[in-house]
């Protein structure tokens, strides 16, 4: 879950931020009409599939029964329970690991020694998948919230550190002189002049972060928990109602979708803070 | 996990050992494992420790000795890396196949782009209920699910290698009359070589995660994630311990083979 | 079906590709023994597996091969399998996720009962303050969703005022639900026989059991076929009834009480469990493959009741579910047709089988 999907993001420009220079020689309603073909053309093959019984149920229910358990879910309050119980483990594990990552990320980019203590053993025990980490988390705080905010928290924490240690190590040397020159203290070094540098760097941290607990908050309600929307999804498979586990899948796809959108808003708006990064 | 984010390329040369200015130098990065070691130990020998929770070195080595001796351990890590080849294997072939499609097409990428975006916002582990209800919860799908991991990042990343080759290098294969299949060979593959290379060496730690996972959530199978189970359910913590340090031990040499062949890569293309 | 077929070709070509020439009879058992072992126990299928009896059956069928899986996530993982196309026969499976498959349009076939009258206990830690199924309210409790285990918790705490929106179940499989009971991770679990031996052991006292309740809220289990192979091997469908209607009939008969436990410990549990299980009941009463009124009448009271508590989104059709002609074939083949008692839609005996005069044999 950590991992993979950060690496692909890091570092490389995203594929969104890729196409726009290729799409302007389209106009935008052509680009959106030709992306809305296959999803279009997928959901009317589905629908008509559905309606000429030539797809067994147990493989996928008709569209409008998905639809129909979308709408009954959001009525009866219990997939926007489950939605908001997920948000809030994603919020808390997120928050705590992040912060925890910030500073540890911050001091153990400033200080060699220290990184030279402790980069080896973090960098192993990073590699163990968040998952392998479960059954030993669950003997020792059991399978409440706790077991979710320490592997949230853990696998938000990761990407936040390795980051945030590698923004700070790669502010540029003439602001390090600048601060020497103008005689700064620690401490204003530290948050005039190294933090705000490495800000983008963080901000790719968090980013993976954020991107890596929604990844774990789904594979720890499936192990075990009575709410939230990976339990609502193992419900659905132990009962085989698949409506019910598409729901909750276009429940986590719409959420990952605004928490990109979120994400790439507010990169946006970072660059523009900060036009003139010396890169 | 991250630790390509991080590793980039540069970055990966920090688990090798620092350069010998001296020795004590030398032995920092052992200094806080071994620190962690010895309290361990003296806090499970004090028996200040829930003995259920903190089996002593001991034990954790004796387990070690045990499991590998009689073959326990080493065959069900086999199979777990098994299946993760297998999988690793289809996921990416499958990924980078259509990455060079999309890559290369405009079409296909204005028609597929979008819903793949919105492919790649679902969190891995939702497929798992999904993919146990079409392919059953047996070897095929668990292989499935480790591909679908292995799929996305080789996916994106190759789809955005091809998309990064300079406009003048197609303008230039356009001059120069070339086939779909030569551009493909002499330009696109040696430009995006390097992204797809990432794009592997992140669906290889993915894939590893997502063997865990499959192990752990779908049917019982030889691997490294049903001795997880056992472990948990009785309270076997030494298991436990052993089958993390497992885990993590080939996820550090995954990114090893990986980071060294990218770094051969990198050598062959610069010159 | 387009869809399946192709699902089905990816699967069968992913699986490790099997012998072209051989008929495989794939039977899936829906759960496993005490840490994962691959052992059944409680039923005829338990005896059917360790005895080899299918594969006896067999023995001169050249070209077929019997495998066995044991599934730790249960009816539904069971389920999933089915539908993948990668089983022929479910033995034991219970009667929620069997339902539940039907009403999701897999093609099966009910062959035979597998099993009836099973008990449900509910285990909570030795030093706990619950007594009751009704102070459960607010707890947190462990569950074995879609077994029949849920059904049979449902329709305990309708019977004590109670509806599963009054408990805070979290889903856990059976070794997953023991680990969480002594563990304090959750505060009751409703299991079966498994818990017996931790009573005894005092790691958990059990506070309620439907041994001794009403008999209609004992859990069920059939055998069960594909439609597709039991269209394509009719009389290898017969042979495998056969096996098992041998494997019930050890099973029931009283003079084999003692080597029947003794078959069932291989799946880790000691063989007192099952005698405490087993107390003042005979075999028969839980072993018998017969499908009379009683099943099929606990069979649509169950249907009915899935879809009254949303286990089930619609009516599930009973009556040309049932194939029975294997089980008749088999029981007059094996001159066993009065050996069973049967029992109307109420649970009274219609005809008293020879089984109920078999006696435990003197030590």
């Amino acid at each position: 879950m950590s991992g993979g999907q950060a690496a692909v993001q890091t570092g490389h420009e995203d594929s969104t931020s890729a196409a726009p220079t290729r799409r302007r020689i389209l106009p935008a309603a052509g680009v959106l009409a030709l992306g809305l073909v296959v999803p279009l053309g997928l959901l009317t093959a589905w629908t008509v599939a559905a309606l000429l019984d030539q797809l067994p149920e147990q493989i996928l229910p008709p569209p409008w029964i998905v639809f129909d358990t979308l709408l009954e879910g959001l009525q009866d309050g219990s997939l926007l329970s489950s939605t908001v119980t997920s948000l809030e483990r994603v919020a808390e594990g997120f928050a705590a690991g992040a912060l925890a990552g910030l500073v540890f990320g911050t001091a153990v980019g400033l200080s060699k020694t220290l990184r030279e203590f402790v980069d080896p053993l973090f960098l192993t025990l990073s590699q163990v998948p968040t998952l392998g980490w479960m059954p030993i988390v669950i003997l020792i705080v059991g399978i409440d919230e706790g077991l979710k905010i320490i592997v949230i928290g853990w696998s938000a924490f990761i990407p936040v550190v390795l980051n945030t240690s590698q923004g700070v190590r790669d502010v540029p040397e003439a602001y390090v002189e600048l601060s020497r020159v103008l005689s700064f203290s620690r401490w204003s070094k530290l948050t005039m002049i190294v933090l705000p540098s490495a800000v983008p760097s963080i901000f790719t941290g968090l980013r993976e972060g954020l991107a890596n607990g929604w990844q774990t908050l789904v594979a720890v309600e499936l192990i075990a928990s009575f709410e939230g929307l990976g339990y609502l999804m193992a419900y659905g498979r132990q009962l085989f109602q698949l409506e019910l586990v598409l729901s909750a899948m276009i429940v986590v796809g719409l959420i990952g979708l605004v928490i990109h959108g979120l994400l790439t808003l507010a990169e946006n708006h970072l660059q523009r803070w900060r036009p003139e990064t010396p890169q | 996990m991250s630790l390509i984010a991080i590793a980039g390329r540069e970055r990966l040369s920090h688990i090798a050992p620092p350069p010998l200015r001296f020795i004590g130098r030398h032995l920092r990065p052992l200094a806080v494992p071994i620190a962690l070691l010895v309290i361990w130990e003296l806090l499970a020998r004090a028996g200040a420790a829930d003995p259920r929770f903190l089996p002593s070195l001991e034990e954790v080595v004796a387990r070690g000795v045990a499991e590998f001796s009689r073959g326990g351990l080493g065959f069900n890590l086999l199979a777990s890396l098994e299946r993760d080849l297998i999988g690793f294997v289809c996921g990416s072939v499958a990924g980078i196949a259509l990455g060079l499609a999309i890559g290369f097409s405009r079409l296909i990428e204005r028609l597929l782009g979008p819903v793949l975006l919105v492919h790649r916002q679902i969190a891995l582990f939702a497929w798992v209920p999904l993919i146990s209800m079409w392919f059953g919860g047996g070897e095929a799908g668990k292989i499935v699910f480790i591909a679908l991991a292995a799929f996305q990042p080789t996916l994106i990343n190759t789809w955005q290698g091809v998309s990064g080759i300079p406009r003048s290098y197609r303008e230039l294969a356009d001059v120069l009359t070339f086939s779909w299949f030569d551009f493909a060979r002499i330009i696109a593959l040696p430009g995006a070589l390097p992204q797809i290379f990432t794009g592997l060496h992140a669906a290889l730690i993915y894939a590893w995660t997502a063997t865990v996972g499959a192990e752990l959530l779908l049917n019982i199978a030889p691997g490294i994630g049903g001795r997880m189970n056992e472990g948990q359910h009785l309270f076997h913590m030494d298991l436990l311990l052993l089958c993390v340090l497992l885990l993590g031990g080939v996820g550090v040499v995954f990114n090893v083979i990986a980071g060294s062949l990218e770094r051969r890569l990198l050598r062959w293309r610069i010159p | 079906m387009k869809f399946a077929h192709i699902a089905a070709l990816i699967a069968g070509l992913l699986a490790t590709a099997p012998a072209s020439a051989e008929t495989l009879i794939r039977i899936g058992y829906p759960g496993t023994g005490i840490d994962d072992r691959p052992y059944a126990y409680g039923d005829y299928v338990a005896v059917a597996n360790v005895q080899q009896l299918v594969e006896a059956e067999f023995k001169d069928v050249p070209d077929t091969k019997i495998t066995w899986t044991f599934f730790r996530g249960a009816g539904p993982a069971l389920n999933e399998s089915l539908a993948a196309g990668q089983l022929d026969f479910a033995a034991g499976l219970g009667d929620l996720p069997s339902i539940v498959g039907r009403s999701r349009g897999l093609q099966t076939k009910y062959l035979a009962s597998a099993g009836s009258h099973d008990a449900l206990y509910l285990a909570v830690p030795p030093d706990s303050q619950l007594k009751t199924v009704e102070d459960l309210k607010g707890h947190k409790v462990a569950q074995f969703r879609g077994t029949n285990l849920q059904i049979a918790t449902d329709r305990v705490l309708e019977k004590h005022g109670l509806t599963e929106k009054d408990i805070r179940f979290v889903s856990l499989d059976s070794n997953a639900a023991t680990a969480a009971l002594v563990s304090g991770n959750v505060e009751a679990s409703f299991g079966g026989s498994e818990y017996l031996d931790l009573a005894k052991r005092g790691a958990v006292k059990i506070i309620y059991s439907t041994k001794n309740d009403d008999p209609t809220l004992g859990r069920n289990s059939g055998l069960l076929v594909t439609a597709e192979f039991e269209k394509a091997h009719p009389e290898f469908t017969a042979k495998v009834v056969r096996a098992f209607v041998k494997a019930a009939r050890f099973g029931s008969d009283e003079a084999n009480r003692q080597a029947v436990f003794e078959l069932w410990s291989k799946a880790g549990l000691p063989v007192e469990s099952f005698e405490a299980d087993f107390k003042d009941e005979r075999l028969a009463h839980r072993l018998s493959p017969i499908v009379d009124d009683f099943i099929i009448a606990r069979y649509k009271d169950q249907a009915e009741r899935a879809k009254a508590y949303g286990l089930v989104k619609k009516d599930v059709d009973i009556d040309s579910w049932f194939e029975t002609k294997y089980l008749k074939q088999a029981l007059l083949d094996l001159k066993l047709e009065n050996y069973w008692s049967t029992f109307d839609a109420k649970g009274q005996k219609v005809a008293e089988g020879e089984v109920e005069h078999t006696k435990a044999a003197s030590n």
